[in-house]
């Protein structure tokens, strides 16, 4: 029970140290996360059917207006959060998973393995993303699945990385050779020393992940190629920039606006949050 | 040309082959019937027509065994050949060719600006470090630096051309506009790509900005600064023959590292601005299905990001004498 | 130019002060030095002392920090110079050859530009003269020329000191300032380097500002030096003399963990650590001092002359004398015989010091001994406790007084006495503290000398124990009065090899962390080689040759040492086995 406390309460003492705006930051992405879960009970109005006169104005029924078809854009918005942290938070963790294994047995293993999984994870980088993902993405169909798939797929890299070159680090010190000399099997090191050391490693990056996954799923909504079931912000957009005569219209002042704004404040808080956790955990980067 | 050279070339001629067969399976994997495909697009179906679907069917070969299928595949690329556009009706590679240049005009001026203006800060700021100048960049950098590019380009768009109307909405060109003279013709497509250009190099800048600024701060603490110093050179010489010499390394492996995100961005910016590239075809492409246009611009992009990058590996080669040496004792 | 001015370099009152994190830290501390044309000067100390932060203060290269005091180049004074008229010194005539290390080169540039840099901003030569230049003075450090198209990475550590002073060299400095030059390097390349630096100093005639916690290469390469502690110069003198004798306890703690000073002599660091604040009001030294006072933590002693060409900032003017004879002599009268025993002796031994006295048996020591202690009366000559006239027992009945321990464990200590009343016996004599306090400090002896401390063992006759027990009894009992100074007569010879190793040690590490002085009386010359710090040669009740230690074993004068020397270590040399 005790155990549970601590590890409920490190994560506060954690954020109990940001900085001002780290802790905006939080309270932001609290706040769209709140908005995602209790996304049914804070909009009156359905998000995919029309419930009002199209492209109205901000105010009254409908507080962030309406879009072309007449459906609510604050339900959209609420929904669409949904969309942006489901398919963030998913690819973070699918590439987190997959990623920190993949680095544990690279570094772990060296050799071979190492040399033509770093050779892989070299290309990976190199990769230009977004052509990738839209070839994919046509090619596949644009579900919500696929588009997960497709970011996790380009994001393991990241933590594949950090995790080898902290695996190898590890290897080296004198805790895991004395361990090895006990007869301490791969198993072993990995769920007794190598994971607890790599865990807070990947958990930061993870942050990191997912806000990259939340702006590539929005580029490819943005592009027409997300998942056209679900009302992402990017997808919302989408619609927006493609109404003929948006510019010479007062409607971009709300059909553009807020999904941008909750695209932006999404992204550049996760990327805050990130860089505090990733100055804590290494002083010298965020210096 | 030693080993190290050579494994590394042979690296890229692995990664070239790897993506020339995914761009060949790709088609070949899709699930179900590929071409009977329906758009994603609400509203819009697009159903491929019975002609379509011939055509398709006859256009990658389905019929022929994978093999054979390969083969060719690899033979008319090596000649050049990309495939035929459906839509366009026109060799794969024309196409290509023509927007090319734009995207290219894009990226490459994104990369030249935002590295210069980015590097500069940064020397700055770490030549003033915990001064008042420091702490103002670093703030506002480190925001843009978190700002994907094609959102400012929204932003940029939605004040500076659709509200004060200084610059054109879309496009890269005047259309029918007669030019008197040439630089008429360069202002005019100066015009058009200032917005995207600025979108994607304020997307990058507060990176290079960081970058560099985290870079002279490590070359300024170590000790060969010192003994520069002592020597009694001057000033100039101190900050440009051995600050800037060893701080550039990091920033010239960054350029070209992310030139692959880069690409992404102007993808997404070309397409907020209508700017006829490569980003922009690519998605008129996937709008109406046109297969071998979409292959074949990811090929055309992926490839030249890879060569991109085979460059920076030699360049890299020729700044840091160290390279080259270690390659034996740490296998690379 | 150096009509008015004497000297080249001229340093009065230097400090500096780095802003640390979290208080500022003075790394050095008031630091006055004076350098004539040509000549050179060491400085010595443990790490964190200053001493590279004195070399880059005089180079005007401290970033971080302030600095207080004056340097003066040839009358002109360096400090509060404007930067860039201090550029036209650096490197022209003040040079400094780094610390080698992998990052003191900057690794994109290659040899022959690091090297010709400051040849092209000093005195704007073409590129085929500076080329010219850097093949000579390559040359000049014993390295190929055409290392000069080569990286940093590609060189040794000893090809990289060879550039580091080619390129100090470069602008032909009349100060060279070096930087421990013989760090991490092997033996083979660090005499390469002192011998290339003497030749170079020789040739160039530069002055040479050698820093090196090597004692070895300082002792070779500089005429004068200087010893720091905690940015503090706390003993200055002239080379040859401060080695020989030094007149600080640090001075002789730096001598003492000096491998390569005396191969044999086994090594004994320095207690405690450096006192990392400079919130030190007294003697920054005192906290790891073997003669600190109370007093001494009150006020900063200053750098006084203390002889001729020596200066030691120490409230007592360096290490005290504790004992002093002068030309004792004793005759024992045998029937009709008269055999001199000790002939005119006179001897010294100073706080903290190890003096054997050595000599074959019959030479006189024990004797010797006795009378230094007041056991025997001696005939003429006179002894003094640190310079107080010992007449009487007063010397050794005090707390911090003299003690002897004999040679003969068994009746050093009564057979009939229990082991606590044996070893508060001294206290119970002169009557300290309660009969509860002498026996605390009876245990403490006890625990000292690694004897056990139960009550039964406490409560056990003497006849029990055996000889390397006893023995150490006699050690605890001589202890418990925490004597300044320890006469040891030939206190393990009756010993077996083992037992006489562990008591040796223990003795010789009391002595270091207590720091009390130690006249260790024997004939094994390998014991003594081991411990000594000083020794006195005894033969036929006279001292033929005394000096310090090293000199003494390895180029013995008298011929009896010599001889000494000769058949003893000879001897041990061929029996195999021994």
């Amino acid at each position: 029970m005790a155990g549970v406390l601590k590890l409920l309460l490190k994560p506060i003492k954690t954020i109990k140290k940001f900085s001002l705006l780290g802790k905006t930051s939080f309270i932001v992405i609290l706040l769209i996360l709140l908005v995602a879960i209790f996304a049914p009970c804070i909009s009156i109005h359905p998000y995919n059917v029309s419930s009002g006169p199209p492209l109205s104005p901000p105010g009254g029924e409908h507080p962030l207006g309406t879009d072309e078809l007449g459906i609510d854009l604050w339900a959209q918005i609420c929904y669409g959060a949904r969309v942006s942290l489901l398919v963030g938070f998913l690819t973070a963790l699918l590439a987190a998973l997959g990623g920190g294994l993949i680095g544990i047995v690279s570094g772990y293993l060296g050799g071979w393995t190492d040399k033509i999984l770093m050779r892989i994870i070299d290309i990976m980088i190199v990769l230009p993303d977004l052509p990738v993902m839209i070839v994919m993405a046509a090619f596949f169909g644009p579900s919500l699945l696929n588009i997960i798939l497709v970011l996790a797929l380009f994001s393991w890299v990241f933590p594949a990385r950090i995790v080898r070159s902290q695996v190898l680090m590890l290897k080296e010190q004198g805790y895991i050779k004395s361990a090895e000399t006990y007869g301490a099997g791969a198993w072993y090191l990995i769920h007794r020393h190598f994971l607890p050391e790599v865990f807070p490693l990947v958990a930061v990056n993870m942050v990191r992940l997912t806000g990259r996954a939340v702006v590539a799923e929005a580029g490819l909504s943005f592009l027409g190629l997300g998942d056209p079931t679900s009302k992402s912000w990017g997808l919302i957009m989408h619609h927006a920039i493609n109404f003929a005569g948006i510019y010479f219209t007062p409607f971009w002042k709300w059909w553009l606006l807020y999904p941008w704004l909750a695209l932006t404040l999404m992204v550049i808080s996760l990327a805050f949050i990130s860089r505090e956790l990733e100055k804590m955990a290494d002083p010298r980067m965020g210096r | 040309m030693n080993k190290k050279r050579v494994t590394r070339l042979a690296e890229y001629f692995f990664t070239v082959w790897v993506i020339v067969t995914l761009n060949f399976l790709l088609p070949r994997a899709m699930p179900g019937d590929p071409f009977l495909y329906l758009s994603s697009d609400v509203g819009e179906e697009v159903i491929f027509s019975e002609e379509q679907r011939q055509y398709y069917l006859a256009y990658y070969g389905l019929d022929r065994p994978v093999g054979g299928q390969y083969l060719s595949y690899m033979s008319e690329l090596l000649r050049g050949n990309l495939g035929h556009s459906l839509y366009y009706n026109e060799p794969v590679s024309h196409i290509i060719l023509r927007r090319l240049a734009w995207t290219f005009f894009l990226v490459i001026a994104a990369v030249i600006l935002s590295t210069f203006i980015g590097t500069v800060l940064g020397s700055i700021s770490a030549w003033y470090r915990e001064k008042w100048l420091d702490k103002f960049l670093f703030f506002n950098l480190i925001i843009m630096s978190e700002i994907p590019a094609f959102l400012l380009g929204l932003v940029l768009l939605f004040s500076f051309a659709a509200g004060l109307g200084l610059f054109p909405l879309s496009g890269a060109m005047t259309h029918f506009a007669g030019y008197e003279n040439w630089w008429e013709k360069v202002l005019d497509i100066l015009h058009h790509a200032f917005l995207p250009v600025i979108a994607l190099t304020i997307a990058r800048t507060g990176g290079m900005y960081l970058l560099s600024r985290n870079s002279v701060i490590t070359v300024l603490e170590k000790d060969y600064l010192r003994t520069a110093r002592a020597k009694g050179l001057s000033e100039k010489r101190v900050i440009f023959r051995h600050v800037l010499r060893n701080a550039m390394l990091p920033i010239v492996t960054r350029v070209f590292l992310s030139l692959g995100s880069l690409v992404g961005g102007a993808i997404l910016v070309e397409n907020v601005f209508a700017y006829p590239g490569l980003g922009h075809l690519m998605r008129e492409a996937v709008m109406v299905r046109d297969y071998p246009l979409i292959q074949g611009i990811f090929l055309v992009v992926t490839i030249c990001v890879l060569l991109a990058n085979f460059i920076a590996d030699f360049i890299y080669g020729k700044l840091d004498p160290r390279v080259n040496d270690y390659s034996e004792t740490y296998g690379g | 130019m150096t009509a008015d001015g004497k000297y080249l370099l001229e340093i009065k009152d230097l400090s500096v002060t780095y802003r640390a994190v979290h208080s500022p830290v003075k790394a050095v501390d008031g630091v006055s030095l004076q350098l004539r044309k040509g000549e050179s000067l060491g400085i010595i100390g443990e790490s964190g002392c200053g001493k590279s932060t004195l070399a880059l203060g005089i180079m005007g290269l401290i970033k971080q920090g302030s600095i207080e005091g004056e340097i003066y180049y040839k009358d002109q004074k360096l400090t509060g110079l404007p930067e860039k008229k201090l550029k036209k010194y650096r490197w022209k005539d003040i040079a400094l050859v780094f610390q080698n290390s992998l990052e003191v080169l900057n690794p994109v540039l290659n040899i022959k530009e690091q090297i010709g840099e400051p040849l092209k901003t000093h005195y704007n030569l073409s590129p085929p003269e500076i080329d010219q230049k850097v093949v000579k003075l390559l040359e000049m450090v014993g390295l190929n020329p055409k290392w000069r198209h080569y990286y940093p990475h590609q060189l040794s550590g000893g090809m990289r000191q060879r550039v580091l002073l080619a390129m100090a060299l470069s602008c032909d400095p009349e100060l060279l300032i070096v930087d421990e030059p013989t760090t991490s390097l092997d033996p083979l390349s660090k005499n390469e380097i002192v011998r290339l630096l003497q030749k170079l100093q020789k040739k160039l005639g530069f002055a040479l500002v050698l820093i090196s916690h090597d004692l070895g290469v300082i002792k070779k390469l500089t005429s004068r030096v200087m010893a720091m502690y905690c940015g503090q110069v706390i003993e200055a003198g002239i080379t040859s003399e401060v080695l020989k004798n030094p007149m600080h306890c640090y001075t002789r703690g730096l001598l003492n963990s000096s491998p390569n000073l005396f191969k044999y002599k086994d090594l004994w660091g320095i207690d405690g650590e450096p006192s990392s604040g400079n919130s030190v009001k007294g003697c920054a030294f005192y906290p790891r001092c073997c003669q600190g006072e109370e007093s001494c933590s009150q006020t900063r002693p200053l750098l006084k002359y203390v002889a001729l060409e020596r200066m030691v900032a120490c409230h007592k003017g360096g290490i005290e004398t504790f004992l002093r004879a002068e030309g004792i002599r004793k005759t024992y009268k045998l029937k009709n015989m008269e055999i001199e025993a000790v002939k005119d002796v006179s001897l010294e031994i100073r706080s903290g010091e190890v003096v054997a006295l050595v000599g074959e048996s019959g030479s006189g020591k024990s004797t010797l001994a006795h009378i230094l202690a007041g056991v025997l009366p001696a005939e003429a000559g006179r002894v003094f406790y640190r310079n107080k006239k010992v007449e009487g027992r007063w010397a050794t009945k005090m707390i911090g007084g003299m003690q002897i321990i004999f040679q003969d464990p068994f009746s050093a200590t009564s057979h009939r006495m229990k082991v606590l009343d044996v070893v508060k016996e001294p206290l119970d004599i002169i009557k300290r503290g309660s009969k509860q306090e002498r026996e605390e400090e009876a245990v403490k002896a006890l625990q000292t000398v690694q004897l056990p401390v139960s009550p039964e063992f406490l409560d056990r006759y003497c006849h029990g124990l055996s000889g390397g027990q006893r023995q150490r009894l006699a050690i605890a009992r001589a202890l418990v009065t925490k004597p300044k100074l320890l006469i040891a007569d030939e206190v393990t010879s009756m010993l077996d090899p083992s037992t006489q190793a562990n008591l040796l040690r223990e003795l010789k590490g009391l002595q270091n962390r207590h720091g009390f002085a130690l006249l260790y009386i024997t004939h094994d010359l390998h014991l003594a080689r081991k411990v000594a710090d000083k020794v006195y040669v005894m033969y036929k009740g006279e001292i033929v040759e005394n000096g310090v230690s090293f000199e003494i074993f390895e180029s013995p004068k008298h011929i009896y040492t010599k001889q000494l020397l000769k058949d003893v270590l000879s001897v041990s040399r061929d029996a195999p086995g021994s």
